[in-house]
């Protein structure tokens, strides 16, 4: 099983791993024969099946490898069928690897879990569900990291080129709160079960949390995602983007009482995520001079309402928000993979 | 306690290269724009000097589906029918 070296001092076992330059900065946890193949048995894979290849880089991801990296990311055995699931999101030729795994845009690979799995492995959806404190989330983001460094040898300075990078390429993974849910969730709205469990893979270069405490009505709120997401300074211009937004408790709130559905705040937001074309030359976004009719012309930043994905996460109180803007063009989508668990989902 | 080795490298594959051409002189010439916003005014000024230069002329326009894309198997035919040399690879 890829032996390298023995040693009787766990610490020694640590820090070989740095050496070797194997972590993300975090010490890892040393796998064992025992941790690997319970990892492997609890996702009902043999160590030489391959889960997903990058055409591109000539790399494939073998189940032996990535269970060797969600041990030493910290992930409990259960974890792994999303660990898989993430993986073949990110293999997905829509996701379009490269690109976002590589640019200087120095995306998180944010994971959004739905279905029973979610609530069985204990996947944070509530207060702080960005944050620190759970280790489904902190563990199956991290294992998803450290196989594209080592597996899919996405590393910094070398084939990851982020010039700033984001704190959640440690780990970004999260789960929908699907309870008092005010629509179907977000893996049902893209053509699973409600009974599936899946994952969502969307690469964010940013993640911008957005404050209002007194819209009382969807779109004094709405307007200010909108705002948001046209800025200036916001990253995609040439290509048309998609975006995740992830509505906290009392902007849910604001939405449910008004009846909104999704397909009503997807086009809200569609209609209203624009700028005067003379804006985005102003800040030299856009090329060329300013002429009179740039100033009435609008540009639009999302072509089909479902380009704009959304979820519910977070502290039921609290009147914040977020927006996740995609990395990249419209040639690299979000993607969502079915969760298999051997058996099912108990 | 063992260590485990938790990468892998690239898959190995035998690559056979094209002949090098003796000269620059009058080669055909293939240009893949990835997309990015300055690449195509690169791209056309370098196929410019080079055909001044050079008397290089350009065969094949290719314009990939992203940057973040392989350029496709077709399109690699064409490179391979109908040019010597094949300029790819620019950023922003």
């Amino acid at each position: 099983m890829g032996e390298v070296e023995e040693t009787t001092d766990p610490a020694a076992l640590i820090e070989a791993y740095y050496d070797a330059g194997w972590t993300d900065g975090l010490p890892v946890v040393p796998p064992s024969d025992a941790s690997i193949a319970a990892t492997l048995a609890a996702a009902g894979l043999r160590g030489d099946e391959v889960l997903g290849a990058i055409p591109g880089r000539n790399a494939i991801v073998l189940a032996e490898k990535a269970a060797i990296n969600a041990v030493m990311a910290g992930c409990r055995p259960e974890y792994m069928p999303v660990v898989v699931a993430a993986v073949k999101a990110l293999c997905a030729p829509a996701f379009a690897y490269h690109g976002p795994a590589g640019s200087t845009g120095g995306s998180a690979m944010a994971l959004v879990v739905n279905g029973p799995i979610a609530r069985r492995l204990g996947i944070n959806s509530g207060n702080n569900a960005f944050g620190q404190g759970h280790r489904p989330n902190a563990t199956i983001g991290r294992a998803v990291r450290l196989i594209m460094m080592n597996v899919l040898n996405t590393r910094p300075g070398l084939l990851d080129r982020a010039t700033l990078g984001n704190p959640g390429k440690y780990s970004f993974c999260f789960a929908e709160h699907e309870e008092d849910h005010p629509w179907e969730p977000l893996h049902v709205s893209r053509g699973l079960a409600p009974s599936d469990s899946a994952v969502t893979l969307i690469a964010s270069n940013s993640l911008y949390q957005v404050y209002n405490q007194l819209a009382a009505e969807p779109e004094p709120l709405l307007y200010c995602f909108a705002d948001v997401l046209a800025s200036v300074g916001a990253p995609n211009l040439l290509g048309y983007d998609e975006t995740l937004i992830v509505f906290a408790g009392e902007h849910q709130e604001v939405l449910q009482k008004a009846g909104w559905s999704r397909l009503d705040v997807q086009r809200f937001l569609m209609e209203h995520t624009r700028r005067p074309v003379a804006d985005y030359k102003r800040g030299a976004r856009l090329a060329g001079e300013i002429t009179a009719d740039d100033r009435t012309t609008l540009r639009y930043r999302f072509e089909r309402p479902e380009d704009i994905l959304i979820v519910f996460a977070g502290g039921r109180a609290g009147s914040w928000s977020a927006c996740l803007p995609g990395w990249g063009n419209k040639w690299t989508r979000a993607v969502t993979t079915r969760i298999e668990v051997p058996g099912g989902d108990p | 306690m063992k260590l485990f080795d938790p990468t892998s490298g690239p898959v190995e594959r035998a690559l056979t290269l094209a002949p090098r051409p003796a000269s620059p002189r009058g080669l055909r010439l293939g240009l893949v724009d990835n997309t990015k916003f300055n690449a195509r005014p690169i791209l056309e000024k370098l196929a410019e000097r080079l055909g001044r230069r050079h008397r290089m002329t350009v065969t094949v326009r290719n314009r990939k589906r992203s940057a973040s894309h392989e350029i496709d198997g077709d399109a690699i035919k064409a490179l391979r029918a109908q040019c010597e040399l094949v300029i790819s690879g620019v950023g922003d």
